[in-house]
This record gives structure tokens, sequence and C-alpha cells, in this order.
């Protein structure tokens, strides 16, 4: 017993040191945000004396802080939004037809997994140019979406084939047609799947940066990952408005994992996402 | 009767499937086929300049330049740290978070969190941390007074890409121990019982029981390691650009600079093929060691 007790004191440290492994960065990062460029090098662990909010004001306007994570955000939510109703559509056909082209396709969406970003740039690019959508929010949310489908797909799929069929047939009855057991019965059904993928599509959005490098060039477009990099890129002179901005980027997707961390974590411990 | 609705059944799936087929064929499988076509030419990039026919120049090119094949080092320096650190620390925290222990729901939630700070964020965090200057390590270890530890650990070549894997591990740690811990509450507890009876030590436990039944999840991790490995770039490029010169690189870097720096997009679209068929190669390979495995039993 005594030795078990020693044991679990050995298992809170470690749980200790890797909880400051996670915390302490932030909390640097929190407090340089705060401080001029002589008290960063004094000290970035300790609390900053005076609170030097004007770096969030400077961020602002030398870097269009605000401006680049509101088009984060709105890039984010029309993925998130495109990703859930078009995955659900092609989900209910794959988990509920027997027609002989659904197992074609469903391999088809399964070979998009494979297929990393990268490989797509430069076509993507090129096609952008051709049709003039560079630069362009629509353009972005498209290629966001398609990347993120094969997983939606995948996930929904998996989730109506699970729900008991007799429910459908009892609808049919009821005289529910295609669109209204997909829209009024099976995706209330659906709502903890599609909570955390929506997360999970919505951070990627916000934070994708490979596309937004290739195809952005107007900095009032920048999304945050794209207008932080350039910032931490040119201005190396001020250091406090550069911590401002990591940590405002930082700021809604915190947020949103604060609200609804117990669904991000539920749906990866019941084996949901797998990458 | 029955014709027609059958009819209307397709009609149905056809448009219901309509939306996603689009975005599938424009955006993954056009492309692909289009960088497979651009790999055999020589281009520019200039939208309705010219693609000269090169046959398989852009691949001989790709597979013989130094660059290339420092970029897949630098991958595999990220394989490695997946299984000898990343590893190690997800599957500890999931036991740690899966334990009897007190608190295992604010540790849940504490270390899940550096995933979902965004790739950018966390590597300019630690870029910052990283600097030799101002950075918290250079302090941290100047106040120890190992002044001489202190360097430019982003601009040394290979430790600067040992840095990178090892934030990238910071970040992802939790996100593996979700994906392990998973694993382990799948484990009955009965068998942890009857092996309690038997005799066996906590060691013991972990070795014959929790190791096999975890291999579903053991196969789920290796492939992710690998072909996540491979397609690596947020972070390298957010924390050294692929630099000093190329030495960070990472196979996504190199077709990104040799597109959109030195325009050869022809080169650049044979490494992407490259970089699918090795994605897909080693998902294969892994899958059937995995099975392979289970018939040894």
């Amino acid at each position: 017993m005594k030795q078990r007790k020693r044991w679990n004191i050995l298992w809170y440290f470690l749980a200790l040191v890797w909880g400051l492994m996670t915390i302490l960065p932030l909390m640097i990062t929190v407090f340089s945000s705060l401080k001029n460029n002589n008290e960063i090098n004094m000290g970035v662990f300790s609390m900053p004396e005076h609170w030097r909010i004007e770096n969030y004001a400077k961020a602002n306007e030398t870097a269009n802080a605000f401006g680049s994570i509101g088009n984060s955000i709105l890039l984010a939510l029309l993925t998130t939004v495109l990703v859930t109703v078009v995955g659900m559509l092609a989900a209910y056909i794959l988990a509920r037809k027997k027609l002989f082209f659904i197992k074609p396709v469903y391999l088809l969406f399964m070979v998009g997994v494979m297929v990393p970003v990268h490989c797509t740039i430069v076509p993507i690019s090129g096609m952008a140019s051709a049709l003039h959508a560079k630069d362009s929010f629509w353009f972005l949310v498209l290629i966001y979406s398609a990347f993120n489908l094969a997983q939606a797909v995948y996930l929904y799929t998996g989730f109506i084939q699970s729900i008991d069929r007799e429910l459908d047939e009892a609808a049919i009855i009821d005289g529910c047609t295609d669109v209204t057991l997909l829209s009024k019965i099976l995706s209330p059904i659906c709502k903890p799947i599609i909570a955390t993928e929506a997360i999970f599509v919505f951070i990627y959005g916000y934070s994708e940066l490979i596309f937004s490098l290739t195809l952005l060039s107007k900095p009032e477009k920048f999304t945050v990952s794209r207008a932080m990099l350039n910032f931490t890129g040119e201005h190396s002179t001020d250091m406090g408005p550069q911590f401002a901005f990591i940590v405002m980027a930082m700021i809604p997707t915190l947020f949103i994992y604060l609200i609804f961390h117990e669904r991000v974590e539920s749906g990866i411990l019941s084996g949901a996402v797998k990458g | 009767m029955k014709g027609k609705t059958k009819k209307k059944e397709y009609i149905i799936a056809i448009t219901f499937l309509a939306p996603a087929l689009i975005l599938l064929f424009c955006f993954i499988i056009y492309p692909v086929m289009d960088a497979a076509f651009l790999s055999l030419h020589s281009w520019k990039g200039m939208y309705g300049q010219p693609k000269k026919w090169v046959g398989l120049d852009n691949f001989i090119k790709a597979l013989t330049s130094g660059k290339f094949w420092n970029a897949m080092l630098n991958c595999v320096w990220f394989m490695l740290g997946s299984f000898v650190v990343l590893m190690p620390i997800a599957f500890g925290l999931a036991m740690l978070i899966t334990s009897k222990l007190k608190f295992t729901r604010i540790m849940k939630t504490a270390y899940f969190m550096p995933v979902m700070l965004g790739t950018t964020a966390v590597a300019l965090m630690w870029t910052n941390i990283l600097n030799p200057g101002w950075g918290a390590l250079a302090q941290f270890l100047r106040f120890l007074g190992l002044d001489s530890l202190v360097t430019d650990w982003l601009s040394k070549p290979v430790l600067n890409v040992i840095c990178v894997v090892l934030v990238n591990e910071w970040m992802f740690a939790g996100y593996n121990m979700l994906i392990f811990a998973a694993g382990l509450v799948s484990i009955p507890h009965s068998l942890y019982e009857a092996a309690l009876i038997d005799g066996c030590g906590g060691w013991q436990r972990v070795r014959y029981i929790t190791l096999p039944l975890m291999k579903n999840t053991f196969k789920i991790f290796s492939i992710l390691a690998f072909t996540g490995s491979l397609k690596v770039f947020d972070i390298v490029w957010a924390m050294t650009r692929g630099g000093p010169g190329d030495v960070s690189s990472t196979p996504g870097i190199i077709l990104y600079t040799e597109a959109f720096q030195y325009k050869l997009f022809g080169r650049s679209s044979a490494y992407s093929i490259i970089l699918l068929v090795f994605g897909i190669v080693i998902s294969l390979v892994v899958n059937r060691i995995f099975r392979q495995d289970e018939e040894m039993y």
C-alpha cells in the first residue's frame, strides 16, 4: 500500500511537469505581450509591472490584427457550414441507399483522404489565375471544404450506418421524404459527431497557412496565420506587439476549446477522429 | 410504379452526392491529375504560357538533387521524433488520464490544448522562446549559469530541425494522448483483474495485456506519424522558412519554394507526385506489417 502511494506521488509529479510544460509557454507569451523590449530582455518569466495594453493597439494598427482575425473567423465559419451540409447530404446517400455506384463513390472519398494538401498547390493556384479567383474568399472556402470533406463524409457515414434503419422506415410511413428524413430526423441524432467534426474543421479553417500563402496577395485579405508571419518577418524591432498579436490570434480558438472541450475530447475518445 | 420509384431514387442520390463530388473533383482529383501532367512538362507558371514536354527530366532532376534527399532526411527526423519522443510521452499521458488519480479531467483539458491553438501561433510562440537573445530558454540557461549552452538554436543545421521536431511533439502530445486513451479505455477491465489474480505485476500487465490489445491504436498512430511527417509544412515554414539555405526544408517546403520562388512549376509537380506515391506506399506497408503480425498471433 505504501509503495502504491509512492508511485502515485511520482505520477502526480510527472503530471505537474507536463502541465507546466504546456502552460508556461503560454504564460510567457501573455506576460511578454504586456511589456516593452527592455522589460522583455530583463526577464520573460516575471509578471509585467506596467500593463502595456497599447501593444495590442499597436499590433492592430501595424499588422491589421483584428481585420485578419475577422477574415479567418469568417473563412472558418463558412467552411464549417459548407462541410457539414455537403458532408451530411453525401453521407446520407452513402449510408442508406443501395445503388450500384455507392461503393465506388465511397472509395473515391477515401482516396481523397490520402492526397496531401501540397500536391495540389500548383494546379490550384493555376486554376485561381484562370478563374481570376486570387484574393477571393469563396475560392478559399471551397478549397478548405474540399480538403475536409473526405473525413467528414467518412465520419458521418459511419455514424448514420449505426442508426437503426427501422427509424427511417417508420418516418417514411409517416410521410417523410428524403429531405425531411435527413434534416428533421437523422441530423439531430448525428449532432454529437457533427459538433466534434465541426470544431476540427473550424480550427483548420482558422489557422490554415499554405493556401493563404499562395492565393492571397492583398494585405487586407490576409488570414491570421499569414498576417502574423508577415508581422514577425518585417518588424522585428518592437517585440511587445508581436507577442500581443500571437495572444490575440490564439484567443478565438482557445475560447472555442474551453467551451467545447468535453465535446472534442469525447469525440476522439470514442474513436471518431483519426486524422 | 417500381421503375418510377427506382428512377426517383437515382435522381435523389445524384443530387445529394453532387456537391460533394464536384468539390472532390475540382480541388483534389483534377489537381492531382494536373500535377501528374505538369510533372512531365517544363513550365514557368505564367498563365497562358506554353508548357514544354520534357518527359521524365523533372523526376530525374528531383531525385538526384541533394536538396530533395536532405528534405527526406528531415522527414526521417520527424518520424524518429514521433516514435522516440511523441509516442512515449503520449502513451504516458494516456495512462495518466485514464488512471484512478485525481484531477484527471483538468489534466486532459490542459494537455490537449496546444493542438487547438493553431500551428502558426504555436510556431511563433516557440520561435520567441528559442530566441538566443530575449528567449525564455536562453534566459533560463543564463539564470542557471549555463551561458555556454545558449546558441542560435534555430539557425544551426540539424539542431534547428530537432528543435522544430520537438515543438511539433509538444503541440501534438495531447492529441495523440487521446488516441492512445481511446485504445486504453476499450480494454475490458476484467482482464486486468484476472491478471492480478494470476499474480501479474504492473509492468507485466502492461506488457501482456495493454500493448497487445492496443495493436490497432499503434497502427493508427504509425500511419498518422509516417504520413504526417511527409506532409509537414506549416510549423517548419513558420519557424525557419526551411532555412538557413535549405537545411531545415521538408519536401512540402521544397515543392513550395521550387514553384513560387524559383518558378519551376514542372519540377515542383514532380516533387508532389513523388510525395503522393511515398505516402500511399508507406500507408500500405504499415497496414501490411500490422496484418502480418495478426496472422502470427
